[in-house]
């Protein structure tokens, strides 16, 4: 495939590789990287793209990239005891956040209710993450899922089911209405 | 921290309104999706065809760096490696040591990088980059509207000396544009080397040297461009 036909089916999805590496990473400087590495990477396997929508193609690769990336970053340390929802962080995201708040107050609610959900996802484990942005934010449904993510599709389910469970108890204690 | 009583379950599709609504979609930066494009425009022209000559120096083998991106100098580079050590420049001077070492630095940065240290969305993100890196500020303008859109700014230190690099491309080539302080007044020279282009001047502050292995004519007018800009600022 030449670089035209790979820019013209794979670029108009950038924003939605960058926006799951800056989820998944959530650092600006190694989402550009993590993005830029798949670019190049899924350039180099073009060939293995098919016709129809290339979206979960690149997301995977992406996805693929970012958790090589997350490795790294633990220098191969496995998280056996990672949690599934981070409450210190949580925590701590949203003192930090609301501290910051200084918008219009028009604003104020939404700009809370933003702060509380991006607090909230962003706690998250990594795996129980990337199946709420796949499935909320980017529409995909649980086959695509389960290919992008390498898992089959009864685990996509349940960790679906245990992120909106962590999502939404998370969320009550602020007595979130709308 | 203390444990909560799980909120009355409501639907998945309230939360999924909510997520959708309200949380962050991160939109990649434009100079992200403008230095992907040149990272996806070397990677063609270095998995382009195969390589029809070799310079001990500049080559390490797998890397094909007569391809495509080197494009016409192909045929030239090979002339040209056959003929190197008493090469004379277009402009009837001998090759030096610095400009073999220019032609180098450019060939590393385009096999290994980096490029760019700094992306740019214009000169106003390249130029503040260079402060605290550097004795000396550079001059920064972007040629976009001449054709040669400015990638960014990064270091290089070559024989002791650290220059400010800015790199330009045009078409799928890339100029690297080697700033350093002090010269004298100097017109525009030109010379060839394996089949790359330099162009050399001096302003009175600054020398500079562009290298790319576009064609002559065309990084001469990038220079003339480059230093009538530099001028007006």
């Amino acid at each position: 495939m030449n670089r035209q036909v790979f820019e013209a089916r794979v670029l108009p999805h950038l924003d939605a590789g960058y926006n799951l590496a800056r989820w998944l990473l959530r650092d600006v400087q190694a989402a550009e990287d993590a993005v830029q590495e798949a670019a190049l990477r899924a350039f180099r396997h073009a060939h293995t793209l098919h016709d129809g929508d290339a979206r979960p193609w690149w997301l995977a690769i992406v996805r693929n990239t970012c958790f090589t990336a997350l490795a790294r970053r633990r220098q191969g340390r496995l998280n056996h005891d990672e949690v599934d929802f981070d409450e210190v962080e949580f925590e701590a995201t949203l003192a930090s956040g609301q501290a910051a708040a200084t918008d219009p107050a028009a604003q104020l609610q939404r700009t809370h209710t933003r702060q509380r959900i991006d607090a909230a996802i962003a706690a998250l484990s990594p795996p129980l993450r990337e199946v709420i942005l796949l499935r909320e934010l980017e529409d995909l449904d649980y086959a695509a899922i389960a290919a992008i993510t390498g898992v089959p599709i009864g685990t996509v389910m349940s960790r679906l089911s245990r992120a909106r469970a962590r999502l939404r108890s998370a969320l009550a204690r602020d007595h979130l209405g709308d | 921290m203390t444990p909560h009583p799980p909120a009355p379950e409501p639907d998945d599709d309230v939360l999924r309104r909510q997520i959708r609504r309200h949380a962050t979609r991160h939109a990649a930066p434009e100079a992200l999706r403008a230095g992907l494009r040149t990272q996806l425009a070397l990677a063609e022209a270095r998995q382009a065809t195969p390589p029809a000559t070799a310079t001990h120096a500049l080559a390490r083998p797998p890397w094909p760096w007569t391809a495509g991106l080197l494009g016409a100098g192909a045929a030239l580079g090979l002339a040209c490696a056959l003929w190197l050590p008493l090469q004379r420049s277009d402009t009837g001077g001998p090759v030096t040591l610095a400009d073999a070492t220019l032609v180098q630095a450019h060939v590393q940065a385009l096999r290994a990088g980096p490029l760019t240290q700094v992306l740019s969305t214009d000169r106003h993100t390249v130029k503040p980059w260079f402060q605290g890196r550097l004795s000396f500020a550079p001059t920064v303008v972007d040629l976009a509207s001449d054709g040669f859109p400015l990638l960014g700014g990064r270091i290089s230190t070559l024989q002791g000396q650290t220059l400010a690099v800015l790199t330009y491309t045009r078409d799928r080539h890339i100029i690297s544009l080697f700033i350093e302080p002090g010269s004298t007044g100097l017109p525009l020279q030109q010379q060839a080397v394996r089949g790359f282009h330099l162009v050399h001047w001096g302003d009175g502050a600054m020398s500079y040297w562009a290298v790319s292995d576009l064609a002559a004519g065309e990084l001469a007018r990038f220079a003339q461009r480059w230093s009538a800009q530099a001028a007006a600022q």
